[in-house]
């Protein structure tokens, strides 16, 4: 069977956590690993009638506290950048996480546009954000609360990863 | 993508034969021709050898092959199994046997350490023990039974932390290896990253985890991590193993890391070099060889003892049963069932002879317990002899005048009677089981001294009173059948006995006395039968008086054939008596 290792990256309280407990049922651990700050998780889903599974490495945020934790980008498939749309601050942070990821791993990313549920508070543009969206592969407005989009979203993560084999 | 390809293909066969235009002009055929004409004897030269090259190569060979190989084996089952059976039967024996021997060997070991691990205090002990951890107990028992044991090998991806392969000793495995192989690879890179590198510029990686239950061994490759959850103390040997397979893992498998795209069926072979790392060592078989299996002793002695005990008990209340049997050996009386369950539940049922012992005497001589004694006596008359002499003496000790004595079976009586005794005497007798024919009264002296007796009147009394007697005997017998019954003899045996007395009586009286038989027959079926069986009934009456001492001359023996009298004629199966007598008349 194909397994696929995609990394989760974000700023700290965008939902990271709640994206991938929203997407698997059952978790295997509610708590980060202490001190090494990453979780994993694991989901099947089909494509095309191939079953992938994805082992889901739910990283710890990046704040001023933390350090951005590149090491564990290291043999993943894909990566998801995950930020809070009433958050401003988060998505400034997400843009330069994805250009620290960049410098590391190349492979397939994208947006997650997180808490659709709530009222957005954005300071960038339409142009602006379509210039961010861009340096994507894909983006989605998801909601952990609602699960809004969060199953598109891996499937359409899985699907990249196949597609960039 | 399978357009792709086909479009691919044919623009290179397209270019090759361009190619081939260039090269061998436009008769090139005439070299391809030659060469398949002789294609047969070039390729057979080569095929064994270029088979190996390539399967030494990249071990594609087999592929190719193993779906033929199944395709042909199934074609032969289907097909021809009675080929297949005949090839394969001279096998099947040896690897049933091999199959049941291995499994009674792991059954019988397996039910031994049950039984160990179960029952005795060791058992018990590590129960506790366990549960004073907190761990399973099987968990403690491994723990506890062997010094190391490998139960799980992991084989990861060294980059991804993808699980490749996987083997477990035990079938099943509760853990989800797949998330603690993503894990470990993320501790290792974080120990990783987080110490300084070292001199020759290699990263630190972990090589052991220790828990409260299990060692984790860590051998890292360029390629793959193999890990290996050990139960116990490993010792280097089994490090020293892991880095062995890992090593051969890198080399068998370096194409397939090549190309790993997060697909590990390439990786399933695996499984043969990962089983080699599932090495168990139990504990030194010195202590179990030293040991005392002092509850299996225990229980051995407690079983013998048990037996033993069981044992004497039924001997000894069989023996009790064999001495209470005697009592079937006296005489008079006869044991029908006997029940000895304990020394005090005896259950003894039995028919006895009035004369015969009683039991409580019995017991009481033969120094057995009575009082616990269930008795169920019913009475009974025995014929035995011994009983007989008892009950004759009886009889004989009410008459002062008369003595006895036995010849054999025969009772001989001698001394004085007179005749009225003498009947009464008879009767006795004949009741007590002697009949007439079995004693002997010509000794006996009949004397006339009571005044009855002398009386003439009164004999001849007497006399017509045991002719009355005689003539209401009648024997009854079955259809169509004239044999002697035992209720017939008893009848016969009292007839006798007063036939007996008449003619002493007669003598007295100068009376001439003889004895007709009239047999009967019912008027079933053919009179002239009918008669003959009359006859016959009537013949076979006078042979048993005869036995019984009766002479034939004095006897008239007569068959009446049917009776036809209206209220008899349909049951007279008869043997009926009469007395003839005839007053002596003396001659002038």
């Amino acid at each position: 069977m194909i397994q696929k290792k995609i990394c989760l990256l974000g700023a700290s309280s965008v939902g990271k956590t709640s994206l991938v407990k929203q997407f698997v049922e059952g978790t295997f651990n509610e708590k980060y690993l202490t001190s090494i700050g990453v979780k994993v998780d694991k989901k099947r889903v089909s494509v095309e009638k191939q079953e992938v599974q994805l082992m889901l490495w739910d990283i710890e945020g990046y704040d001023r506290y933390n350090v951005f934790q590149g090491k564990y980008l290291r043999g993943a498939s894909a990566y998801i950048i995950v930020v809070d749309q009433t958050r401003n601050a988060s998505l400034l942070e997400g843009f330069e996480i994805h250009s620290l990821a960049r410098k590391i791993s190349n492979v397939p990313a994208i947006l997650a546009v997180n808490k659709s549920d709530l009222q957005a508070n954005c300071l960038f543009d339409d142009e602006q954000k379509n210039q961010c969206i861009a340096l994507f592969d894909s983006q989605f407005n998801t909601s952990a609360r609602t699960g809004n989009n969060v199953e598109q979203m891996f499937q359409a993560i899985a699907e990249l990863t196949l597609k960039d084999k | 993508m399978p357009k792709n390809t086909s479009v691919t293909e044919t623009k290179s066969q397209q270019e090759l034969e361009q190619l081939r235009l260039i090269l061998l002009g436009k008769n090139h055929h005439l070299i391809t021709d030659t060469i398949n004409e002789q294609s047969r004897e070039i390729v057979s030269k080569v095929l064994t050898e270029a088979l190996h090259a390539r399967q030494t190569k990249d071990g594609s060979v087999h592929k190719i092959l193993l779906p033929i190989i199944e395709n042909s084996i199934e074609n032969s089952v289907t097909h021809h199994s009675d080929r297949l059976i005949s090839s394969l039967y001279p096998l099947m024996g040896s690897l049933v046997r091999k199959s049941v021997s291995a499994f009674l060997s792991e059954f019988i070991e397996r039910t031994n350490k049950l039984i160990e691990h179960s029952f005795t205090i060791k058992g018990l002990k590590w129960r506790f023990k366990a549960w004073q951890a907190g761990v399973s107990f099987t968990q403690y028992v491994v723990s506890q039974t062997y010094n190391f044991r490998v139960e799980h090998v992991l084989l990861i991806h060294q980059k991804t932390g993808v699980l490749l392969k996987s083997v477990n000793l035990e079938q099943q495995s509760k853990s989800d290896v797949e998330l603690i192989s993503s894990m470990l690879t993320a501790i290792n890179d974080f120990v990783g990253d987080s110490f300084e590198i070292s001199k020759d510029g290699l990263k630190e990686q972990l090589q052991i985890v220790s828990t409260d239950n299990f060692n984790l061994l860590i051998k890292t490759g360029p390629n793959a991590i193999l890990v290996a959850a050990v139960t116990g103390t490993p010792p280097q040997q089994v490090s020293e193993i892991l880095q062995i397979t890992l090593e051969d893992v890198h080399r068998l498998y370096m194409d397939e890391f090549a190309q790993f795209n997060g697909d590990n069926a390439p990786f399933e072979n695996s499984e043969n070099q990962l089983r080699d790392c599932l090495l168990t060592e139990e504990k030194t078989s010195k202590l179990s060889l030293n040991k005392k299996p002092w509850f299996a002793w225990l229980l051995i002695t407690i079983v013998t003892v048990f037996l033993g005990v069981k044992v004497q008990n039924w001997y000894r209340l069989e023996e009790l049963n064999k001495l209470i049997m005697i009592i079937d050996q006296q005489p008079g009386i006869v044991v029908q069932n006997i029940k000895v369950n304990t020394e005090k539940d005896i259950t003894l049922d039995v028919m006895r002879d009035p004369d015969a012992i009683r039991i409580e005497e019995w017991f009481k001589a033969h120094q057995l317990p009575f009082k616990n004694l269930k008795l169920k006596e019913r009475m009974y008359r025995s014929l035995s002899p011994e009983i007989l002499v008892k009950r004759v003496d009886k009889i004989i000790n009410r008459y002062p005048n008369l003595s006895q004595q036995w010849q054999g079976d025969r009772l001989s009586l001698s001394g004085n009677i007179d005749i009225v005794k003498l009947q009464q005497l008879t009767a006795q007798l004949a009741d007590a089981g002697i009949s007439s024919s079995q004693f002997d009264i010509k000794n006996l002296t009949l004397n006339n001294s009571d005044k009855f007796a002398q009386s003439t009147t009164i004999n001849q009394q007497v006399f017509k009173d045991i002719v009355g007697k005689i003539s209401t005997i009648q024997l009854d017998f079955e259809i169509g059948n004239n044999q002697i019954t035992p209720m017939m003899q008893i009848e016969l045996q009292t007839l006798a006995g007063q036939f007996s007395y008449l003619i002493k009586l007669a003598e007295q009286l100068n009376i001439n006395v003889g004895l007709l038989l009239m047999g009967s027959s019912d008027n079933s079926g053919n009179r002239d039968a009918n008669n003959k069986l009359s006859l016959m009934r009537a013949e076979s009456t006078a042979t048993a008086l005869i036995q019984l001492g009766l002479n034939r001359a004095q006897m008239f023996v007569t068959g009446l054939g049917q009776i036809d009298i209206k209220d008899v004629k349909q049951t007279s199966r008869k043997v009926m008596f009469n007395v003839i007598y005839i007053n002596n008349v003396p001659k002038n």
